[in-house]
This record gives structure tokens, C-alpha cells and sequence, in this order.
């Protein structure tokens, strides 16, 4: 019985740590509707920070806190004022893209900077330990409790009652009218920022002397658990953030005591489906706060496409397709190929992130889902590697709509947050589900791919097999957007109740979009499954979400076409920027961020 | 047979010439030119701080083979592409490196989804890709192009396992371990060899690379009542346990396995990790000569820092390559023979390395018991902590 205090102290120490995180990310969202993916990174840069002033110039503790504090504000200003104000008229997604191409410039920084070898950043508090039942707390865990708690408290104040904090909460609710009384909209949103990216670095700080350890890989995990903590506790309210993070570690510490340390996080994750499913503008949101997105057009540009001839269109495939039968390197083609498993994988999301509107963050499952599905039907059943793939398409198609169904009542950033934790689920559960998936040990020995009995092993072969399924698979697609149920899908994309007024069944239409795209992503998964002979649960991971959202984003909503030629860029550009090594996922960034800031509908536009 | 299949060997064959072609002119008229390997590997992303750290073993090897000379006379040169350690990305690289005739061998990459999802197009493309990080029991079964340096795990873990349950005394243990195909496949050698030694697993928990809190493990652990903990952790979340345990009030022996040697165990670990037994291939006090030359070259090059396990390796894997071109000479298939004729290469991690041809592994790692004493590793004296 006394563990069970044991591990609710340990679930709310470590629910402390996330608030840190949480309550920064709460406060942008409260005022700028926007999921900050780069709070992780700030995170990280008051780590850094705080690491040069203790161990290089030997700050006292306050002191510590007051350089990095001030120190990340800067670098929170220096965002909000280069990275996301020039978009502040463009499409919702825009600034969302745009604070991811922001992170990876920062941590690629930091990394070139200190090395991506872990430094031990030593606390500055004396190391004594109090006895609370059978394990310990120090004078760190009160601090860190303190600071998320105190800055919850502060900001509560500062919004009900001082005049900027007024101005806050007038923007939060409502920008236009809140600019038309005279706020100056953008101070608001610097103070925020400021604010928060304070708060970010010195919980960076904090955390690395929790550990004793900071490295250059912390930001994404601090990024994720803060996101998770905040949704949980409803989206920009502050209090909300603090509460949902100590429920946040409570549920992962009560879950590896019943379940064991490998579910850990399987739980995290499971708690935010939930909470999003019962109440989907998380448990402390209130009642009268304006409806979290507009009724119309969420993500979606008003933008006039770019019609391609299809003259154009059938020149660059006759080109793609008779391509190697020229002397191009077997490396060109591999990359092609990537290109080409990466573009079946933006049509998928294109199609349900562009089309009909739902933005997913977690769409490496599917191909997850479909590259395991193949993978054992050709090896444990001995099905033909051609019809396995198809096997894991439909599995995909199947498993992807069912899993993702919950979120259909969800809208806006709610769907990708929903995505991002179900996307995380599947990788947990491959992880753990042994007997089926062989956890962490993964498949290895598949078959090579194979059509009627003849092996595709040469790249050559591989090329326009895939490059074959790929255009299939755009052409289905792009008679499908013409149709009548194309047409049906862009209207629950720009206006779902006039679509429901008109008698359309939304979730049917939604499950429809996902079980094409479903297909598209599994055909694509199975793929690579036969091209790698080897999978485990790490071969498709968030980052391969993120990328294909940024290809979509890229190419432009629901294009299909532009969804091809972004997989070709997206897939180029790291292969193009191959020479300069460490710095080359920093220019990556930057091409990102400049591509959100000039053409934010993407390449081609939206459809 | 298909039309695909006639124009991959009448393509492999024009390759062949043209990599004949190319070794002709190579081999007789120009031996200024340097030879080159190919390195797969991470230099950003998560991984980052591990191909950092093979840079600095590969740079101090090629120094001293170098200064001995180089290759018969020929400069040694590598070149690192950057995969991210990225399954998509380490096969892009594999055709890179297999088309581009210059290449001799790969080494790389870090992870197992990366190396083995390259392996069949090194094995199809006759360019030996020569693993030192990749101790997944299939990635030398990718074929006979595949071969590793790694130390198999079914070497390693008894040894762990006899340094606990025989030396130290420790019955009933706990098992931490990180939840990867490496953490799996040694906590299986660990907990079988230490069952036959009269050991009892009393609870294992595997976790996330990602993970920063054991707090709520550490209680399991706690409520199952061991006599030692095992770790079976890098360094980094290895000295997290190490920290958290004794903050959750544990005293119990900790004993970790090869992977956490490196200075920064104790820099990052503080007083917790004070006494924690480890099992491992080198340590600087450890007077084979090979030993105190590589940690004597290494210290000099980087101003004074102390090397770590994955320097080690990536030092023992170049000069591995080395040996391996001196026999081969620059013709790939020679290369994959030369792998079963090279004997006792000098070596950090085995002393003497020479290629069990059947697993295409070495045998017969190294072994040092040590503790952690007054802040720095030293062989443990056989007393009791």
C-alpha cells in the first residue's frame, strides 16, 4: 500500500516537469490559437544556456534563472517577430509549419554549437533529500513544483487582472475586434511570447539539473508531453495546462505501477484519446470560450490553384517513366524511389488533410500498419509479396479508419493532436504486442519484392514498380476529387454545417477519405517493408509524419500533383544538401520557413 | 527470364567494366590516389552524438596508419554521409556507395533498422558493408557481404553475468533494460546465463530510449525485493537509473553492462553511480599496449579527453579496414575474402581480432571487471561494496 504513495509522488514530480513545459505552450495557444512545436526547442536553449552560466561562468542560482529567463524571451521575441508575424494573415497551418521549421533551425543550432554529446548540467541547490514515504524528495522537486505552480498563479493574475493581461484575453477571443478597440494586437502577442519562451528556457534549466543531463535531443519529447499535458487540461487555459500535467504524470506513474515501465507512454497517450473523445475541448475548457476555430475554411487558403496542362503532366511522367533507361545512377533512382514511397504517403494525407480537412500528425502508423501487415503475410502465411502488399493496403485502410474514427468529431488542431497520439499508440503497441509484431527485435528476413513470380530487385525495377503504383494510385485519386464524392469531401472541408444541413453524413464521408488514403498509406508501407527486409517499431516514426505533412503542406492542400512534386522536393532537398553534413538539416529548415513565409498555400495551391 | 532482369545484367556488367575500367587505372598507373571507404552513418538527428563520436576514432586511426605508412604506400580517406540513422536515407547512401566504383567498402550504419535495410543492396551490389555497431543477432545473416566487429552479445552477457552472480555474491536481481533490439537480445543472453548460475530474476522492465524517469520503475523494482540491480543502458540513461535509484531510497549493488564505460557515466551520474560494478572490453588502466596506445593518442589529439566505448570501436574498426584493404588490395570482392584471411589484427576491444569466418563476428571479447571508485573507473579489488 505504501508504494501506492510512492508512485503519486512520483506521478506528480514528474507532472511538475511537464506543467513547466505545458503552462508556455497554453499561454500561445490562449492568445494566438497556435501549437508552438518549437516550446521544446526554447527548452533546450535555456538548458544550454543555463549550462554556461553554471559551469562556465558560475552563476549563482538566481542569477541562473534570471540570465536564462531573459535570454530565451529574446529568442522568443526574435520567433515571434521573424518567424511568425509575416504569417499572420495565411492559412492556420502555416504558423504551425512554420514553428516546426523553427525548431529544427534552433536544437540544429544548439547541436552545431555544443556538440550533440550529453553535458551533465549539476544543480546549484544543496542535495539534501527528504524521507516522504519510501522514497525521497530534494529541494529540486519543491522548486520545480514551486515554479510551475507560481507561474501558473502569476499568469491567472496578470490576465484578469492587469490592462495587458486584458489586452491577452481581448485577442484570445477575438483578434479583429480586439484590434478594432485599439489593442495592439502585436505587442500582445510579443509579451506572450516573451513570456512563455521565458518560461520554456528556465524549465529547460530546471529539468537538466533535475537529471543532472542535458542533450541536444530533448526537445521533441519535452515538445510532445507538453503538448499531451495542455490538450488534456483544454487548450490555452493556463491553470488547465498545470493540472493536466500533474494528472499527465499521474497516469504514467499509476500505469508502469499495474502495467510495467514498457507501457508507459502507451498510457499517456491513451489518456489524451480519451479526454479528447469525452470532451474534446479538454477537461477544464470553459463553457463560454468562443468556439476554438472559425466555422469555415480552418486550414485552407484562398488560393487559386495552378492548373498544370496536361500536356505538362504527361511530358514529366513520360520523362519519370522512361528515366532509367538513361545512365543515371542506381543512387538517383533510390532516392526517386524514396520520392515515389513518400508520394503515395502524401496523397494519403493530402487527400484527408487536404481534401475533407482532418490534419493528421500520426500518419506513419498507417504505413506502419501496411509494412507489418505485408511483411508477416509474406513471411508466416507465404502469400505472394504482390498480393501482401495489397493485404497490407487494405489492412491499413481497415485498422486506420477504426483507429482514427474517434477524432472525426474533432476539429481543428484537436484532430492533429488526436493523430499525433494515435500515431504514437500503434508504434507502442508494435513495440510491446511480441507476439505478433517480435517487439523490439523486428522482422527481419523479408522477402524481396516480387510481381507474378519475378523478382524486383534491381533498382531499376523497383523504380517503376513504384513509380507504376504511385501513378495509379494519383490517378484514382484525382478522378475521385472530380466526382461527386470529391465534391462532397470539399464541402465538409470548408463549411461542415452547411454540409450536415444538406444532408451529408460527415463521419461517413470522413471514413470514406480514410479508407482510400488508408490504402494509399498501407500500398506504401508494404513497399518499403519488401524494399528494407527489415522493420521494427522505429523504421516509421513521428518524424516521418511531420515530413509528410510538410510535403502536403508544401505541394499544396488536396493537389495532387503538388503532393507528388513535394515528395519529390522534400526528398531531393536533404539528398541535395548531402555535402554539408551537420548543417544540412539546418538548411532544410530554413528552405522550410522560407517556403511557409512566401508561399504558404503551397507550391501549387490549394484545391 | 524479363526484360527487367536482361537489363540488369546487361547494366551490372557495363558497371563491372567500368569498375574494372577504373581499377585498371587505379591499380597501374596512379598510386597517389587515395583509397576510399565509405561511412554510413549519424551526424545530426538523435543519434547525432554517436557518428561524432566514430569521427574521432576513425580520424585517430588514420593518423597512425598515416604516420606507419598508410596502405602500401596509398593515403586511407573516408567518406561520412549522413543518414540520420535513417532506414530511408542509409539506402539511398547504399546505392550511392555501391555505384560510385571509387568506394572499396561501407562501414556503418548505427541502428539496425538503418544497416539492415541497406544490407541487401551492399550484398547485391558486392560492397562489403562492415557493421562495428550492429550487434542484432540477424545482421551478419544479411549475407556474406555483411560483417561486424560488434561483440555479439552472446559473448558479452555471460561474462556480465558471472561478474554478478558468482563474484559479487548477488541472488535475486533486477533487470532494467533498454527496450531496443540490442537491450532485448543481451537481457535474454544476461537472464539465461545468470539462471544457470543459480541467479533469480525477480522482476524486468524494459523502457524507451526517450525516457528520463524511472522513478515508478525504481519502486516496482523496490517492491520485488532484489539484491542487485543489472543495467543494461547506454551511458546517458544508465546514469539516470543510477541517479533516480538512490533518490527512491535504493542501496541495493548496481551492475551495468559494457555499454555505460565512458567518462561520461560519472560525469553525468555524480555520487550515485560511486560503486556501480561494470563489466567491460577496455580501460585505461588496462596495460595491453594497444590499449594504452590508442588512449595515449587519443587523449593528445582531443585536448586531453578520455575515450569511450563507441570511440573504441570506430579506432578498432578503421584499423580492421585497414588491415582488411592491405590484404584485398582495392577490389571489392577481394575485400569480402580478405575478411577471412586477416589474423590477429591488433584491437582495443579483443586484443587480437580475427573473424570467426562462420558468423562472419570476432570471438573472445576482452573482459575487465570494474567499480566505480572515488569518481573513476578502477578494476574492482574483489571486495564486497
Amino acid at each position: 500500500m505504501s508504494s501506492w504513495l510512492d508512485y503519486t509522488i512520483n506521478g506528480l514530480i514528474v507532472g511538475n516537469v511537464y506543467a513547466l513545459v505545458a503552462v508556455g505552450l497554453a499561454l500561445i495557444f490562449g492568445v494566438s490559437r497556435l501549437i508552438n512545436f518549437a516550446q521544446g526547442s526554447i527548452y533546450l536553449v535555456g538548458a544550454y544556456i543555463g549550462w554556461v552560466a553554471v559551469v562556465q561562468l558560475h552563476t549563482p542560482l538566481p542569477l541562473t534563472i534570471i540570465v536564462v529567463a531573459v535570454a530565451a524571451a529574446i529568442v522568443g521575441l526574435i520567433i515571434e517577430r521573424f518567424g511568425l508575424r509575416p504569417l499572420q494573415n495565411s492559412v492556420r497551418i502555416a504558423p504551425l509549419l512554420a514553428t516546426i521549421g523553427i525548431s529544427f533551425v534552433l536544437d540544429q543550432l544548439v547541436m552545431l554549437t555544443f556538440s550533440p554529446n550529453p553535458r551533465a548540467l549539476p544543480s546549484q541547490l544543496p542535495d539534501v533529500r527528504f524521507q516522504v514515504g519510501g522514497g525521497t524528495i530534494g529541494p529540486l522537486d519543491l522548486l520545480i513544483a514551486g515554479v510551475g505552480l507560481t507561474s501558473a498563479l502569476l499568469l491567472f493574475v496578470f490576465l484578469r487582472y492587469s490592462k495587458l493581461g486584458w489586452a491577452v484575453r481581448a485577442t484570445a477571443q477575438d483578434r479583429d475586434a480586439a484590434m478594432q478597440m485599439g489593442v495592439d494586437v502585436n505587442r500582445v502577442n510579443q509579451a506572450v511570447f516573451g513570456i512563455a519562451a521565458a518560461l520554456g528556457g528556465v524549465s529547460g534549466m530546471l529539468v537538466g539539473m533535475y537529471y543532472n543531463q542535458i542533450d541536444t535531443a530533448m526537445s521533441l519529447q519535452a515538445t510532445l508531453k507538453g503538448v499531451v499535458a495542455e490538450v488534456v487540461g483544454g487548450a490555452g487555459n493556463v491553470p488547465g495546462a498545470v493540472i493536466g500535467s500533474l494528472l499527465l504524470g499521474l497516469v504514467e506513474s499509476y500505469g508502469v505501477a499495474v502495467f510495467g515501465t514498457s507501457y508507459r507512454n502507451l498510457f499517456a497517450f491513451l489518456l489524451l484519446v480519451v479526454v479528447l473523445v469525452l470532451r474534446p475541448n479538454g477537461l477544464f475548457a470553459s463553457a463560454r470560450q468562443a468556439p476554438p476555430e472559425p466555422l469555415t475554411g480552418t486550414f485552407i487558403a484562398p488560393s487559386r490553384p495552378v492548373r498544370i496542362p496536361r500536356w505538362m503532366l504527361l511530358a514529366a511522367s513520360a520523362i519519370f517513366a522512361i528515366l532509367p533507361l538513361f545512365p543515371v545512377s542506381f543512387y538517383v533512382l533510390q532516392t526517386l524511389i524514396n520520392a515515389w514511397l513518400l508520394g503515395m504517403l502524401a496523397l494519403s494525407l493530402t487527400l484527408v488533410a487536404g481534401t475533407i480537412g482532418q490534419v493528421s500528425l500520426g500518419h506513419a502508423a498507417l504505413l506502419a500498419i501496411g509494412a507489418y501487415t505485408s511483411a508477416l503475410l509474406s513471411l508466416t502465411l507465404n502469400v505472394p509479396v504482390g498480393l501482401a502488399i495489397i493485404g497490407g493496403g487494405l489492412m491499413s485502410a481497415a485498422l486506420g479508419t477504426l483507429l482514427i474514427s474517434p477524432s472525426f468529431r474533432l476539429r481543428g488542431h484537436y484532430v492533429s493532436i488526436a493523430t499525433l497520439a494515435i500515431g504514437e499508440i500503434v508504434s507502442l503497441v508494435i513495440l510491446n504486442w511480441e507476439s505478433v509484431t517480435r517487439g523490439p527485435i523486428g522482422i527481419s528476413g523479408i522477402p524481396p519484392l516480387s510481381l507474378f513470380g519475378y523478382d524486383l530487385i534491381s533498382p531499376t525495377a523497383i523504380y517503376w514498380f513504384s513509380f507504376a503504383v504511385m501513378v495509379v494510385l494519383a490517378l484514382l485519386q484525382g478522378r475521385l476529387l472530380t466526382s461527386h464524392l470529391g465534391r462532397s469531401f470539399r464541402a465538409i472541408r470548408d463549411d461542415d454545417i452547411a454540409a450536415r444541413a444538406y444532408g451529408l453524413s460527415l463521419n461517413r464521408y470522413k471514413s470514406l477519405a480514410f479508407i482510400f488514403g488508408g490504402f494509399a498509406a498501407g500500398v506504401s508501407g508494404g513497399i518499403a517493408a519488401h524494399l528494407y527486409s527489415y522493420i521494427n517499431h522505429e523504421t516509421f516514426n513521428t518524424q516521418q509524419s511531420i515530413l509528410a505533412l510538410t510535403v502536403v503542406i508544401l505541394g499544396g492542400l488536396g493537389n495532387v500533383v503538388g503532393a507528388m512534386l513535394g515528395a519529390v522536393a522534400l526528398v531531393g532537398l536533404p539528398e541535395v544538401f548531402r555535402i554539408a553534413a551537420e548543417y544540412r538539416i539546418l538548411i532544410y529548415g530554413i528552405v522550410l520557413l522560407l517556403l511557409v513565409r512566401f508561399r504558404p498555400q503551397g507550391l501549387l495551391g490549394t484545391m | 527470364m524479363s526484360n527487367i532482369d536482361r537489363r540488369k545484367l546487361v547494366k551490372g556488367s557495363l558497371a563491372v567494366m567500368m569498375a574494372g575500367a577504373t581499377f585498371s587505372r587505379g591499380g597501374l598507373a596512379d598510386t597517389s590516389e587515395p583509397i576510399l571507404l565509405g561511412v554510413s552513418g549519424p551526424l545530426t538527428g538523435p543519434n547525432a552524438q554517436y557518428g561524432t563520436q566514430w569521427k574521432q576514432g576513425f580520424d585517430l586511426a588514420l593518423d597512425e596508419i598515416m604516420a606507419a605508412g598508410g596502405i602500401n604506400g596509398r593515403k586511407l580517406v573516408y567518406q561520412f554521409e549522413d543518414s540520420q540513422s535513417d532506414p530511408r536515407q542509409s539506402v539511398a547512401i547504399a546505392q550511392k556507395f555501391v555505384s560510385d566504383s571509387r568506394i572499396v567498402m561501407e562501414l556503418g550504419d548505427f541502428s539496425s533498422p538503418a544497416s539492415m535495410a541497406a544490407s541487401p543492396i551492399y550484398q547485391r551490389g558486392g560492397l562489403v558493408q562492415f557493421g562495428f555497431t550492429n550487434s542484432h543477432p540477424d545482421f551478419t545473416k544479411g549475407g556474406d557481404f555483411m560483417w561486424s566487429t560488434s561483440v555479439s552479445q552472446a559473448d558479452e552477457q555471460p561474462l556480465l553475468a558471472a561478474y554478478a552472480v558468482k563474484r559479487l555474491g548477488l541472488k535475486k536481481l533486477a533487470v532494467l533494460h533498454l527496450n531496443t533490439d540490442w537491450g532485448r537480445t543481451s537481457r535474454d543472453y544476461f537472464t539465461n546465463a545468470a539462471k544457470e548460475y543459480g541467479a533469480e530474476i525477480v522482476v524486468t522492465e524494459g523502457y524507451i530510449a526517450e525516457e528520463r524517469d524511472f522513478r515508478s520503475t525504481l519502486v516496482r523494482v523496490r517492491d520485488a525485493n532484489p539484491d542487485g540491480l543489472i543495467l543494461i543502458s547506454y551511458y546517458s540513461d544508465g546514469a539516470l537509473i543510477a541517479r533516480q535509484a538512490r533518490q527512491v531510497g535504493l542501496k541495493q549493488v548496481i551492475c551495468a553492462a559494457s555499454s555505460v564505460y565512458s567518462p561520461k557515466f560519472i560525469e553525468l551520474g555524480g555520487e550515485a553511480v560511486e560503486d556501480v560494478h561494470v563489466g567491460t572490453r577496455y580501460f585505461p588502466e588496462d596495460t595491453r599496449p594497444e590499449v594504452q596506445k590508442f588512449i595515449a593518442g587519443f587523449k593528445k589529439k582531443y585536448n586531453g579527453q578520455e575515450p569511450d566505448a563507441f570511440n573504441a570501436y570506430s579506432y578498432d574498426a578503421m584499423n580492421m579496414a585497414a588491415a582488411v584493404v592491405k590484404i584485398g588490395g582495392t577490389d571489392r570482392r577481394a575485400i569480402r575474402d580478405a575478411f577471412t584471411k586477416v589474423k590477429d589484427v591488433s584491437s582495443v576491444i579483443f586484443g587480437s581480432a580475427t573473424f570467426d569466418v562462420a558468423s562472419r563476428r570476432v570471438k573472445g571479447a576482452m573482459n575487465a571487471e570494474l567499480v566505480v571508485r572515488k569518481g573513476q573507473f578502477a578494476l574492482w579489488d574483489g571486495k564486497p561494496t
